[in-house]
């Protein structure tokens, strides 16, 4: 496809202009609604003021209430009222894994950050890990203690139950099933093993709703070890990825984000970037970062495997079988790859077994094994097992199980044979469900036993060989409910103690591996201390390509491609709800996708062209295979495909998932061709979305700015040229502000943020900041502080995308400070633009003339408030609240702070210890998540900080700078390496 | 959970308001602020609190005064025998004979005199060593083996054997006694009741001010114009200032020095045993909060330390008993600042070096901890503004080379707060 390159943002206007002109009611039409729905007049208006007033007055002039000081019978040493802790865990779900440290604060854990000394996600996290905090509050839908058919029984009554059915089932001849997902932890799996010894009916099956055994088996038929390399992104300096959305869901997005942006970076010094191709039908996370982005359907996308798997053969003089011919030049991509010298990486998304070997194949040609796929230290993930799940249902449907056993799965939701599996269960006389939240299979489950959620358990993880993760525990279980590895060493009947058995599993098998601890406690302390341990173990296999595995799998996958119908669509994770186990997080639903800016939903995404063809509209109802669903016209959407985002539609799993979208896993069942549209049909029209951004365009305006590589080799201040032009009009008649002492600045690389949105997440954590609901979104009235903006530039068929991390930009001449009638926001000494909650009186003034559009206005009371019945409406939900940041109250402004209190905490931390403040002491909770450090935060007086660095090179420039806002927020060119 | 709880409810007072209600409000405010001064003087402070010295008296007994003689009840009542007084079965007569008993009002037959001269039933402005009657009935009620005979007749410890010198009961008495403890426990702590002076003086002048505007217009008795304009003018004024002085002090402490559930005195341990503040207050120096000492804290002294010379052993068996039962002690705070002002003790202790009496008072002189300062915010900030920082000491200020500068060529001799930005907002306010 030619892709339409452009020079400047201004020229891509008169191209493209999205859905900008959608028909959306005015904050005036919105407000006059409102007033219209209740009968109140402007008099009962009065009327309550007064009233409100003077009971106000009467009831705080009365009284004063007893406000109790309880303190701690025996205090513990960990715990300081008033101070932090922090603990090192680990946050693991199947195969997602994540290093993390812990903040608690007077016992209770409030805050996950990325735990800087684990090499394999370099201290990043994501969006579902920072929120991952919130679902241990969950008091609606966590399970509160075991029940036996929705009665509430003891842990030794079920253990009774369960031990009765594992003994008896070999008498009768039958099979107990224990279903996980992908177990990363050794010290589990033991667990398990000796429990099969044990009871030789049990079976132990594997499988993942989202899985990558794909490519562990790709690796067996072709390298005969059952693996999965890791991917080394930070070595590659060219990327070929087929719908593999590394930077945001497939494998450990963390880590990869990390690498990837290690080679994006660019500075004085280094002037190199890799390069990323990326074919994909939906718009993933990835595939708007790439340089190249090629919108192609799934059928084509195999094909062009195929035809690039051909082209490479044929230059290194390897066997070519026949395959489709394709529209894509494949040859110059095989050419290109073979140029970059053993630096090209190729990832496949599908799991599909044949792509995957063809992959493996082409990667084997570019020499990638040993460079830049790590075939020692492999990935110890997507163990999940599709056949012995099939075996495990077939069994169920026959009555040859008597138990089964589900462990964080849930495939009553997220199997595409969901109904299938509902009508096996009534055949097993045992089921049994370790969820620690309500699902839809717990739900049908004799014995619910609920499992701890991972901050109230120990645990023990390697998520890649040499690189071993311990969990500990940061607060007793909130509920009565038994970790799952507790519950398996009960019916060893054994001592249930898992943290007994992590320490003698460390001792037996990681304390040998070592030299630096000559004491098993010492080294046992550290460890935990650390949250991480690497040691020399590895899996690996060598690179050695077996012959004949190629040609049948193009043979097949021809086979395969041939079928596919004309339209079809493609389903994959989104960075929120992922395979639906984190549905009912308020946090993550109301977090807007960072494609499409859409809050509390999933939809089906078409292509402008399509929906042009087909008159079809944002928000019309579409059919797809007997599955309902509200669309939206995705810019950059291959033609003739429609993509859906899993994870939604859950039916039990809480008040903020259930009946939240459609659930995308139905679709998954159609043969022959897995992603055939057989039938669809538009069946009304009007949906109306929770978007947070409805224009897409920059106006011609330099928001974003972009230039290409070879155009900033020659010039750095390439794409920046016109800041040159605002300096040198920025005159001004009042002196110069000069900031004593110091003066925060926050420094956004843009070529290092890919839109990942983890930083939102982290601010609503760190800042309090309400859930306001799908209407209050719709409303335009979301209360993140910080947003990603995305804006698209180009054709409307395959448009660049950039996206733009904005918080309050501390402007030292700002717009909203002057306006305030009471000073209730105004300028601190080290430069930031402060908001005093209570001097505020909810003029709004501030919000109308800030350019930005970052400050937020509390239009409700949102915590304590049925109509707004997310976390803050619950006792154990407000347990999350940061108590060093205000809640605040209806009817003030609110906005970023570049995290005061941290800036508070380590200024006093510094003068405590009687020494100056470094550089990186302080980190606000938006840079201290972002797992590629696109965000930098610091001192501008200090002249050795990495921001006074950023802020010179030729690469910064201030958002609108040309108003002489001068704001200290900074932003660096976002660079493209684009060819031609 | 409980401070976010009341983080909302704090900043709920800051609304945000159209103009005109605003004029209306501000008005309405006036108004009921000056009501509302009647209100405050009466109910200033909570059920435990006492309340200013000067404006405060103690509540007169409310016993019906027994008058001249016993009544008839009382007449016909015969001496059971001893075993008829079973612990837990009480008459309503015997309860009102118990009251008399304790309070003085009916003689005990050994001639001891009264029990509330030293067991107070109503609370006192000044410390009472000795425990308040209700709490030796709840003792008494919480403990089935607990005898005030035994007390009385046998007691064990030197303080008891000192006090209770020549004072015997009779199993009756016991059991009229503990019939009344039914009713001290269940009635708990005594209330203070504050004499209304202010209230005396809003009123009166609110009266005179009324007369004035009568007699002004309908009554015309007075014929000097100028007497009407003269009260009509003080009246305003003083109410006036009752309602600036209450507005100013809404939401505000100052003087606050509420019963504790343990007689503990800071003028005993801070004052007389010279222990220093941050040995109980030990987290002052790291953290926001400056830690009200938990009970292993207490333990580490009164392990050994089992009686006081003014207490006894009563009050410090409230520690022991708190280990014992795992119900750690529930302190009334004093000390408060709204939530939405976030307050550092390690700031102020370790970093400014500030003495801790700079906000406390000497505590070192008080048997109850009474809030000194009112801990507004212009207090706050008149220190911000006055004190010098640890400036040349702490390596921290070296990044202020300006200033460095000026104290180097004798421009100035110190810097404040302030003067770092301790005037900002989001110092104290996030």
């Amino acid at each position: 496809m030619e892709k339409k390159y452009w020079q400047s943002i201004e020229e891509t206007q008169a191209h493209f202009k999205p859905q900008a002109e959608e028909k959306e009611a005015s904050m005036i039409e919105i407000l006059a609604n409102e007033a219209n729905e209740k009968a109140a007049s402007r008099r009962d208006f009065l009327k309550w003021c007064g009233i409100s007033f003077f009971s106000a007055t009467v009831i705080s002039a009365c009284e004063n209430p007893v406000k109790k000081a309880i303190p701690y019978l025996h205090q513990p040493e960990t715990i300081t009222p008033g101070k932090a802790s922090w603990y090192a865990s680990s946050f693991v779900d199947g195969n997602r894994f994540c290093s993390v440290l812990v903040k608690n604060r007077d016992g209770r854990p409030i805050k996950i950050e990325g735990n800087d000394l684990c090499n394999f996600t370099g201290g990043g996290t994501n969006a579902i890990t920072q929120a991952s905090v919130l679902s241990l509050y969950d008091d609606g839908a966590r399970y509160k203690y075991p029940t036996k058919d929705g009665e509430k029984i003891s842990w030794e009554k079920a253990d009774k139950a369960i031990l009765k059915a594992l003994k008896e089932a070999a008498d009768k001849g039958k099979k107990c099933y224990l279903l996980t997902p992908t177990l990363m932890s050794r010290s589990t799996t033991t667990i398990i093993e000796s429990l099969k010894t044990r009871y030789p009916a049990l079976e132990f099956v594997s499988w993942d709703a989202v899985g990558y055994y794909a490519i562990r088996e790709a690796h067996l038929h072709t390298f005969q070890t059952a693996a999965i390399p890791d991917y080394r992104f930070d070595k590659a300096d060219l990327i070929v990825s087929f719908s593999a959305d590394f930077l945001a869901t497939w494998l450990a997005p963390v880590s990869f984000a990390h690498r990837y942006a290690t080679t994006r970076r660019l500075s004085e010094e280094k002037k190199t970037m890799s390069r990323h191709i990326h074919f994909e039908a939906s718009m993933s996370v990835t595939g708007s970062n790439a340089d190249e982005r090629i919108p192609v359907k799934p059928s084509a996308e195999l094909e062009i495997i195929m035809e690039l798997y051909n082209e490479m053969a044929a230059l290194t003089g390897n066997p070519v079988f026949s395959s489709p011919a394709t529209h894509y030049d494949t040859k110059a991509l095989a050419q290109e790859i073979l140029d970059s010298k053993a630096k090209a990486l190729i990832v496949c998304g599908h799991d599909n077994l044949k792509a995957q070997i063809l992959i493996n194949a082409i990667n084997h040609m570019a020499e990638s094994y040993g460079n830049t796929l790590d075939n020692r230290k492999t990935l110890n993930m997507g163990h999940g097992n599709k056949e012995a799940m099939e075996q495990m249902i077939e069994a169920m449907e026959n009555g040859n199980a008597e138990l089964v056993m589900f462990y964080k799965s849930n495939p009553l939701y997220n199997h595409p044979e969901a109904a299938k599996i509902k009508a096996a269960m009534a055949n097993v006389p045992v089921t049994v469900s370790f969820a620690t939240a309500k699902d839809e299979t717990a739900k049908a489950c004799t014995y619910i036993l609920p499992d701890n959620h991972y901050l109230e358990s120990w645990g023990e993880v390697m998520p890649v060989w040499g690189t071993h993760a311990l969990m500990q525990p940061v607060m007793q279980p909130i509920f009565n409910t038994r970790q799952f590895q507790s519950s398996l060493l009960a019916w060893m009947e054994e001592d249930t103690d898992y943290h007994k058995h992590i320490m003698n599993y460390s001792e037996r098998v990681l304390f040998p591996r070592q030299n630096q601890f000559p004491d098993f406690q010492q080294f046992w302390m550290h460890t935990l201390q650390a949250g991480i341990l690497e040691n020399d173990e590895v899996l690996s296999f060598n690179a050695n390509l077996q012959s004949g595995v190629t040609s049948d799998a193009i043979a097949q996958l021809k086979a395969q491609t041939a079928q596919a119908s004309q339209l079809q669509f493609s389903v994959m994770e989104d960075v929120k709800a992922a395979d639906g186990s984190y549905a009912n997080n308020p946090w993550l639903q109301e977090l807007p996708d960072p494609i499409t800016k859409i809050s509390w939903d999933n939809f089906a995404a078409i292509s402008p062209r399509f929906a042009e063809e087909n008159n079809l509209k944002d928000g019309d109802r579409i059919t797809i295979n007997g599955l309902e669903v509200p669309m939206i016209i995705q810019p950059g959407q291959a033609y003739e495909s429609i993509s859906l985002a899993l994870g939604y539609g859950r039916e039990h799993a809480g008040k903020s998932a259930d009946k939240v979208g459609v659930n995308a896993f139905a679709l998954l069942n159609t043969n022959p061709f897995p992603w055939n549209v057989e039938s669809w049909e538009k069946n009304g029209s009007g949906y109306e979305f929770a978007r947070s951004q409805t224009h897409h365009s920059m106006e011609g305006r330099h928001i974003v700015r972009e230039s290409n590589l070879d155009k900033y080799k020659e010039n750095p201040k390439a794409g920046n040229e016109i800041r040159d032009y605002h300096l040198k009009h920025m005159v001004t008649l009042y002196p110069e502000q000069k900031f004593e002492g110091h003066h925060w600045v926050l420094m956004v690389d843009l070529n290092a943020c890919n839109g990942c949105s983890t930083c939102v997440i982290a601010c609503q954590a760190e800042n309090n900041t309400p859930v306001v609901g799908k209407q209050e979104v719709k409303n335009r009235r979301i209360m993140h502080w910080m947003r990603i903006d995305r804006y698209y530039t180009g054709e409307a068929e395959n448009p660049g995308v950039v996206f733009q991390p904005l918080m309050c930009q501390h402007c030292d001449n700002a717009p909203c400070e002057n306006v305030c009638p009471v000073a209730a926001t105004n300028h601190s000494h080290e430069g930031i633009n402060q908001m005093a909650y209570n001097r505020c009186v909810g003029t709004k003034y501030c919000i109308n003339n800030c350019p930005y559009k970052v400050r937020r206005f509390n239009w409700f009371r949102y915590a304590m408030n049925d109509k707004f019945d997310f976390n803050m409406n619950s006792e154990l939900g407000r347990m999350v609240l940061n108590p060093d940041v205000t809640v605040r109250e209806r009817g003030v402004v609110e906005k970023c702070s570049f995290c005061i209190q941290r800036i508070q905490d380590g200024k006093l931390k510094a003068k405590n210890e009687r020494r100056k403040l470094k550089d990186g002491d302080i980190t606000p909770a938006c840079a201290g998540a972002c797992p590629s450090q696109a965000l930098v935060f610091g001192d501008l007086n200090d002249p050795d900080s990495r921001v006074a660095q950023l802020i010179k090179d030729p690469r910064n420039y201030h958002l609108l700078e040309e108003l002489h806002t001068l704001p200290t927020v900074g932003y660096m060119t976002k660079i493209r390496n684009r060819k031609g | 959970m409980k401070k976010s709880h009341q983080k909302t409810q704090k900043s709920r007072e800051k609304r945000s308001v159209f103009s005109p209600v605003f004029v209306s409000g501000i008005m309405a405010v006036i108004i009921f602020l000056s009501l509302s001064s009647f209100l405050a003087s009466d109910n200033e402070q909570p059920a435990t609190d006492t309340i200013e010295p000067e404006m405060a008296e103690v509540e007169v007994d409310t016993l019906p005064l027994m008058e001249e003689e016993p009544s008839e009840e009382d007449a016909v009542v015969e001496t059971p025998a001893e075993n008829d007084f079973v612990r837990g079965e009480y008459t309503q007569q015997q309860i009102r004979r118990g009251e008399r008993l304790f309070n003085g009002l009916a003689p005990f037959q050994s001639g001891m005199h009264d029990c509330a001269s030293c067991h107070y039933t109503s609370a006192q402005q000044e410390i009472n060593w000795n425990p308040a009657a209700w709490e030796l009935a709840v003792v008494w009620e919480q403990d089935p083996d607990y005898s005030i005979m035994d007390i009385m007749n046998n007691p064990v410890s030197m303080r008891l054997m000192e006090d209770h010198a020549g004072m015997t009961i009779t199993a009756e008495e016991q059991h009229l006694l503990e019939a009344y403890y039914t009713k001290l426990s269940e009635e708990g702590p005594a209330r203070l009741q504050a004499y209304p002076v202010r209230s005396a003086i809003f009123w009166g002048m609110g009266f005179l001010m009324l007369l004035a505007v009568v007699d002004l217009i309908f009554t015309r008795k007075i014929p000097f114009k100028a007497v009407h304009f003269v009260i009509l003018f003080v009246g305003i004024a003083v109410h006036g200032q009752f309602a600036m002085a209450e507005a100013q002090n809404l939401g505000r402490t100052q003087n606050y020095a509420p019963d504790q559930p343990i007689k503990f005195s800071h003028l005993i341990h801070a004052g007389e045993n010279e222990i220093d503040c941050q040995y109980c207050h030990f987290t002052a120096n790291y953290s926001l909060s400056a830690n009200i000492p938990s009970n292993n804290v207490c333990m580490n002294c009164h392990n050994v330390v089992r009686s006081g010379t003014l207490s006894g052993a009563f009050e410090i068996n409230k520690i022991h008993k708190a280990a014992e039962t795992g119900q750690p002690i529930e302190w009334i705070r004093v000390h408060k600042l709204p939530d939405h002002s976030f307050f550092s003790h390690a700031q102020h202790v370790n970093a400014g070096k500030q003495d801790c009496a700079n906000c406390h008072g000497q505590v070192e002189t008080m048997h109850i901890i009474k809030q000194v300062e009112d801990l507004s915010m212009g207090w706050c900030l008149t220190c911000h503004r006055e004190s010098n920082v640890d400036f040349l000491d702490n390596p921290y200020f070296e990044i202020y080379e300006r200033l460095h500068d000026k104290i180097r060529n004798g421009e100035i001799d110190g810097v404040t707060a302030a003067e770092l930005g301790g005037e900002d907002c989001m110092s104290c306010h996030y």
